[in-house]
């Protein structure tokens, strides 16, 4: 594995090591149970946010489609727990994600035609039909506007905190998997040749890139992560209602990827958790919760373009550069 | 026959609405090249000038939609300001068009939730700005109030389009829409020109906005519906194209009308949206666009 991310030195591949464990034992030592449901709610929306972020930001399609995908998943999953009640919930669950990846898959095939704002707005209608017929299904398959009220989800008979770290654990084993693949496809052929389809369509194709083909993969995988996202929302909530799909928790979602820095491996995980302590400290004035985020977008769009990643890796080349005059002007011997 | 009246009154005054709301759209794509989410709010603002003036202090209903276009100028042109004008110049920096729907959407859930916080969540009634009813055919009528809303509306986008065509500010906005760089080196003050047109959509918006909130409420809430109804004319008609806006704004609206009356409210948008998902796998740019070039 080592090969593939030959930007990360042993002492980088350490630290990452050392921060899973960590994050591996923090349920062990906090068991707050209100802070923890935080926690793990925020894990569900980082592994949604990193499907997003692989199609918004990496392959550059403006796909704002991405919660009616999630929603289809959880809307899967769940169906699946109540009326086939042999089935492993693991297994519905990756069911959600394989029938998220169908749809992601066949919605994938009109945007090929289209560019930049109208992918996005073909993307937006696609969502705002799912979300009707959710809510007005007459043959009451997603249960209208209650949705499903009440589901078993993966660990149903448990004490409250071993309930939390099960979800804690698995979610996060699921964000660190997630990552680690991100971070390999990006440097893969087809991460390349997403990359480069975003920047030059017309030169990658001519190249020998088949663009229907990546784009198609690109979708099908975000779509399975997407999905399986959602059977874990549900399954974590043990309900799903059409709200978890409107305009506010996508307008959530968009400013925690921009705020984190779009198309960056790190930049989810980063923008999810600044957004949700802000959430969290604002719990009392919720209507200035919308507000102080849609601040925050404006001003990190306009004046932190490639959000806090970006901010990072500029000051950290920037401060590299420093260090390597001075220490070649001070004392050439140092490494 | 008491149904096709009804359709097609209802779908005239629909998509004069939509045409009203969705025109600004369309000429701010066209000139600026932006889509601006933050339109939708604008028709809020408008649905909250009106009850201001004409519910609490009783206004001249001329008056308060005067005042609702000013308002609504005021704020659009702000917009602009916070929004967009940073990142003129920065093209190769950021994806201008991204941005620019991500900064105007921020300004959107802004705008939404000061309203909330100002207003509270509950709706407000706008009186209607004439009362009355008119008796089409046999027992198909219309109000005084949707007349009027038609008829302003028609009204407006009419004098858009000779405000576009014949006075020296329409001529430099078709001028920026046609050739950005050309028409800054031969002295358009493009600075000024992006507030002001941003101003103007939004007022047309703002207006729309008194009409609706007489229609239906004023609520935080009560641009959502019109944006994405907005968004379905311009994607439609091809987003910056005037004439496609109102063609598809009354093709919008008689199909809204005929979904009401011959299947049922519930299922009008999700019609509307796969109506729009076929048209744009058949016609990428919709029925009037162009690739990417000016179509002002």
């Amino acid at each position: 594995m080592t090969g593939t991310f030959s930007g990360l030195s042993t002492t980088r591949w350490m630290m990452l090591g050392c921060a899973i464990v960590l994050v591996a034992l923090f349920p062990l030592v906090y068991t707050d149970p209100y802070y923890m449901t935080i926690i793990v709610t925020a894990e569900v929306v980082l592994i949604l946010n990193i499907s997003w972020n692989f199609v918004l930001g990496m392959a550059g399609v403006w796909n704002f489609g991405q919660l009616a995908i999630y929603a289809l998943g959880a809307y899967g999953a769940g169906w699946l727990m109540l009326h086939q009640t042999w089935m492993p919930a693991m297994i519905a669950i990756l069911c959600g994600g394989l029938f998220s990846a169908v749809i992601s898959v066949l919605l994938a095939f009109p945007t090929l035609r289209l560019f930049g704002i109208y992918t996005s707005l073909l993307t937006f209608s696609f969502a705002q039909v799912v979300q009707y017929v959710a809510l007005n299904d007459p043959r009451g398959l997603t249960g209208g506007s209650y949705g499903y009220p009440t589901v078993p989800g993966l660990f149903p008979n448990m004490s409250q905190t071993s309930y939390l770290r099960a979800y804690y654990w698995v979610f996060a084993a699921v964000i660190v998997a997630s990552c680690l693949v991100v971070a390999w496809l990006r440097q893969s052929h087809l991460g390349i040749a997403l990359r480069s389809i975003r920047d030059s369509p017309g030169y990658t194709a001519a190249r020998g890139v088949n663009p229907r083909m990546t784009r198609v993969i690109a979708f099908g995988l975000s779509g399975f992560l997407a999905g399986v996202a959602g059977g874990f929302y549900l399954s974590f909530e043990q309900s799903f209602t059409t709200s978890q799909m409107g305009l506010t928790p996508m307008s959530i979602d968009v400013t925690m990827l921009v705020i984190g820095g779009l198309g960056t491996v790190m930049g989810p995980l980063i923008g999810t958790a600044i957004v949700t302590v802000i959430q969290t400290i604002l719990i009392d004035y919720p209507g200035w919760q919308l507000t102080i985020l849609g601040a925050t977008l404006l001003v990190i769009v306009i004046f932190v373009p490639g959000g806090v990643v970006g901010l990072i890796s500029r000051t950290s080349k920037r401060v590299g550069a420093w260090v390597e005059e001075d220490s070649e002007a001070v004392e050439p011997a140092e490494t | 026959m008491t149904d096709i009246v009804a359709i097609i009154v209802n779908g005239l005054v629909y998509g004069s609405i939509y045409g009203l709301v969705a025109i600004g759209m369309t000429l701010i794509y066209g000139t600026l090249r932006i889509l601006d989410m933050s339109q939708g709010s604008m028709v809020m603002i408008g649905g909250y000038v009106g009850w201001w003036a004409l519910a609490t202090h009783g206004v001249n209903p001329l008056l308060a939609l005067v005042l609702a276009f000013i308002v609504t100028f005021v704020v659009g042109t702000l917009t602009e300001l916070v929004s967009v004008q940073p990142l003129i110049g920065r093209r190769g920096e950021v994806d201008f068009e991204m941005v620019t729907f991500i900064t105007t959407f921020a300004v959107g859930i802004l705008l939404t939730n000061v309203a909330l916080q100002h207003f509270g969540p509950f709706q407000k009634n706008v009186p209607p700005i004439v009362s009355g009813n008119l008796d089409v055919y046999h027992g198909v009528s219309i109000s005084y109030h949707e007349l009027t809303m038609a008829g302003v509306s028609v009204l407006l986008m009419g004098a858009l389009g000779l405000f576009l065509a014949r006075t020296r500010w329409g001529f430099a906005v078709r001028a920026v829409a046609q050739d950005l760089d050309a028409a800054r080196s031969l002295g358009v003050p493009v600075s000024r020109l992006y507030p002001a047109t941003m101003g103007l959509a939004s007022a047309l918006a703002g207006v729309g906005g008194v009409f609706l909130g007489a229609l239906y409420f004023a609520s935080p809430t009560a641009g959502d519906l019109p944006l994405l109804q907005a968004l379905i004319v311009v994607v439609l008609g091809g987003l910056g194209s005037l004439t496609g806006t109102l063609y598809a704004a009354y093709l919008v609206g008689l199909m809204q009308a005929f979904c009401e009356v011959k299947i049922g409210t519930t299922w009008t948008l999700p019609i509307l949206y796969t109506a729009i998902l076929i048209i744009l796998v058949i016609r990428p740019y919709g029925l009037k666009g162009s690739p990417s070039e000016a179509r002002l």
